[in-house]
């Protein structure tokens, strides 16, 4: 019985403890540091709209006598490899700005792509339950016993090179995931009370799903197409560096990071530069994603 | 609780430590007792190795040759100088105007399986060969091999056809039973080369080992793998760790740190290679002779070849090597972009058209032609470059599925006839180009017994294939070697077609 007060001194001073020290500082600072992602994520979409105005590059065209040039060398045209040049004499830096751009439109067509297509297949299967869910949730787990970038590398490779087959090759694995989840949404809305409600109302199924589940499934949808996005962004570069992804004549980052791995002992700001561009679009974009995921992943059910 | 753990955990290491050592200790031995020796040789070839059969439709790819030099034999054999030496045949003889070659086989030859090879082996082969799809069949057209006796072959050509011997060194003799079921044969060949295949993986890994029956010089080494490492900085990573035993065909960039490492060898050899780029003239756009002049003018070699390839090329004067039998040199074709678009304009080229697409197979070769298409894209000429498959390069190359074909055109006879004599004929069809009087050329070439007229033959085929550009030859190829200084009795083939079996492991 002695101990008792001593614990429960203990437990008021733990219980107080907290609120005592100064919280504003520490989340300003846990502030600051979510909003870091944001910012790069921000630089990464300036670079790609604002970037290829400003820099002109053909993948083309190759300057021989430039080739691999050093960060910060001259060219024989006077100007400054800001970041060196490729073993073609073609400039890093373009190269890194346009890939951004290949990377941000494979990216978001490929996410609109899968979500559409995974919003529309979960939400039906979900909504219409019965035989409709059993075959639609059999097809996606037979889909998602396909290893994805295997089945990415197979469909780009046997049809010819093209952005659209690229996007088609990535969304074709990308949508399973966010099928799944807009059919987990869709099931559970389709029992609650005013689900219930509006169909004694007559309310068409059409109008339902649009109106009473779709609004549902939305936000942990977003959080999931966030991540899924990161990894399209580094499953296009896979198969770019593989030589199955974009043709030569459009700029990928896997593409210049391929360029560059027989360089990498003497000329290594070739891949270097690319593959950083590459893993901060990545991580970043990652790290939005898990934010996206606390704040909405959990959908309607906090 | 912890420091139990602890202690359980520094046990199970030293004892891991232990068996480290032991094993090291173990393989030490080995090596001491002649282990050496056994090791296995590996080789990372400079293509994949996708078919056996030297009769078959890879049958003149670098790959196969390389593989049935190691497995099969031939009635002869080329030197490295290009000499024409014995190997199945012991001697031969040909009559004055070169229709009939008689040729005696050593008496002391079986296959690996143990069977004595027969001259009925020789002419089964030989009509597999002539009636088969390879794209050597043609060579061996109106050659009619007859046996005389178990020991005595007999060819007797329709027309005098004084290559012949040349053109020999690339036919292989098979047992006559293969021609019964290739794909059975194929599984688990016999031949009568220095080596046998203990596996074969196509497009992978072919495994080889020591053949005991060989009628020469057995090989040194008891097993040779030749794989492909389709990456060059992987095979060159894997040469440097020793993973990797011999390696050729090694790109210029890449020879810096090798020349620089202490434990490797690296040689350039010239070879019988001419960089060949084939333009399809049964193409409208490119049946025009003004037309591929334009756009031979258009593209700036010489910086190209100094600037990617200062070690391992040098400017080409001619669709053959200056060591093949029948060069000729000719004029260097001048880079003059403007020239070349006005010529181009003038012979009414459709600028805004369907791009030329321009094959080829390997990625070494994508910055050359990268480059080449830069040039072109320059003056207007919309290319697609595209990079295929070899098996899928080889099938779209005969059946002329292409504008533009890039690849490596050896005379692995070094005699023009096998480049010259069997490509460029309007019979052949290989790249849509018809002439009579090349054909007539080409044919006083491959015909005539007399060297000075069959060398004054090929130097007007080669004029003529030069003028009206067929095809642009920009560059002689020079092959770089590498291998691992504990090897010994490496000799660069100019060929790329390495002698596996004078090879040993020094120590």
């Amino acid at each position: 019985m002695n101990p008792l007060p001593e614990t429960l001194e203990a437990a008021t001073a733990a219980a107080t403890l907290p609120p005592a020290r100064p919280s504003r500082p520490r989340h300003l600072l846990a502030r600051v540091f979510a909003a870091v992602p944001f910012v790069i994520l921000g630089c990464y979409l300036v670079a790609a709209v604002v970037g290829p105005l400003l820099i002109d590059y053909d993948p083309v065209d190759t300057p021989l006598v430039d080739r691999l040039l050093a960060p910060g060398s001259r060219t024989s045209a006077g100007e400054l490899a800001v970041l060196g040049t490729d073993h073609l004499g073609r400039d890093v830096l373009a190269q890194v700005v346009y890939g951004a751009r290949t990377s941000v439109l494979i990216g978001v067509a490929t996410v609109v792509v899968a979500s559409v297509v995974g919003c529309c297949v979960g939400v039906i299967a979900g909504y219409s339950g019965g035989l409709v869910d059993t075959v639609l949730a059999r097809i996606m787990d037979i889909t998602l016993a396909f290893p994805g970038i295997l089945l990415a590398i197979v469909i780009a490779g046997v049809l010819d090179g093209g952005a659209v087959v690229v996007v088609a090759a990535l969304a074709v694995s990308g949508w399973i995931g966010i099928a799944r989840v807009a059919r987990g949404v869709a099931v559970s809305v389709r029992s609650r009370p005013w689900t219930d409600a509006a169909r004694m109302l007559g309310v068409r199924p059409a109008r339902m799903i649009v109106r009473h589940v779709l609004p549902f499934a939305a936000g942990p949808v977003v959080a999931l197409a966030t991540v899924e996005f990161a990894l399209v962004v580094l499953a296009e570069a896979g198969l770019s560096f593989l030589g199955v992804g974009l043709p030569a004549s459009t700029v990928s980052w896997g593409q210049t990071i391929a360029n560059g791995k027989e360089y990498l002992a003497s000329a290594w700001w070739i891949s270097a530069f690319a593959g950083v561009a590459l893993a901060g679009l990545v991580v970043s974009v990652g790290l939005i994603g898990d934010a996206f995921t606390q704040r909405y992943g959990r959908g309607f059910s906090r | 609780m912890s420091e139990r753990g602890t202690r359980t955990a520094a046990l199970a290491l030293g004892a891991l430590l232990a068996l480290t050592a032991c094993s090291t200790t173990t393989s030490g031995d080995t090596a001491d007792t002649g282990g050496a020796a056994e090791r296995t040789i590996e080789v990372a070839g400079q293509y994949p190795i996708e078919d056996l059969d030297p009769h078959g439709v890879q049958g003149a790819s670098a790959a196969t040759g390389l593989s049935s030099k190691a497995i099969f034999s031939r009635l002869v054999q080329p030197d490295p100088d290009g000499t024409i030496v014995a190997d199945l045949a012991a001697d031969w003889t040909v009559n004055d105007d070169a229709t009939e070659w008689v040729f005696t086989l050593r008496d002391d030859l079986v296959f690996s399986d143990g069977t004595p090879v027969t001259s009925a082996d020789v002419v089964a082969s030989f009509e597999r060969l002539a009636a088969g799809d390879s794209p050597l069949a043609p060579s061996f057209a109106n050659i009619v091999a007859t046996a005389d006796g178990d020991a005595t072959v007999v060819l007797t050509a329709a027309a005098p056809d004084p290559a012949l011997a040349g053109k020999l060194t690339q036919f292989f003799v098979l047992p006559a039973s293969a021609a019964a079921d290739p794909a059975a044969f194929f599984a688990d060949p016999v031949g009568s080369g220095p080596f046998t295949v203990e596996t074969f993986v196509p497009g992978e890994a072919l495994e080889l080992a020591r053949n005991e029956n060989y009628w020469g010089d057995h090989a040194r080494v008891a097993s040779v793998r030749i794989s492909d490492i389709p990456e060059m900085a992987a095979r060159l990573t894997a040469l440097r760790t020793g993973e990797v035993d011999l390696t050729w065909g090694v790109p210029d960039d890449q020879l810096e740190p090798l020349m620089t490492a202490d434990d490797l060898v690296v040689e350039t050899v010239p070879s019988t290679l001419v960089y060949t780029m084939w333009f399809n003239s049964s193409t409208p756009a490119l049946a025009d002779t003004a037309v591929r002049r334009a756009l031979w003018k258009a593209v700036d070699f010489e910086t190209i070849i100094a600037t990617l390839n200062p070690e391992t090329g040098e400017p080409a004067k001619s669709p053959v090597a200056p060591v093949v039998f029948g060069y000729a040199p000719q004029e260097p074709v001048a880079y003059d972009p403007e020239a070349a678009r006005a010529e181009l304009e003038a012979a009414g080229f459709d600028f805004a058209g369907t791009p030329l697409r321009l094959h080829f197979s390997g990625a070494q070769f994508r910055p050359f032609l990268q480059a080449v298409v830069s040039d072109l894209t320059e003056i207007g000429v919309p290319v697609e470059l595209l990079e295929k498959e070899q098996a899928v390069f080889t099938e779209d190359l005969l059946a002329l599925n292409w504008d533009v074909n890039f690849q490596q055109v050896g005379a692995a006879t070094y005699d023009a006839a096998t480049n010259l004599g069997r490509l460029y004929p309007c019979a052949a069809g290989r790249n849509g180009y018809c002439n009579e009087d090349l054909d007539a050329a080409l044919l006083e070439g491959n015909t005539s017994n007399d060297p000075e007229v069959r060398q004054d033959a090929y130097r007007r085929a080669t004029e003529i294939i030069w003028s009206e550009a067929v095809g642009m030859y920009p560059m002689q190829v020079k092959l770089a070697y590498a291998w691992r200084s504990d090897l010994e009795g490496v000799t660069p083939d100019p060929s790329g077609f390495p002698n596996f079996s004078t090879i040993e492991i020094a120590g």
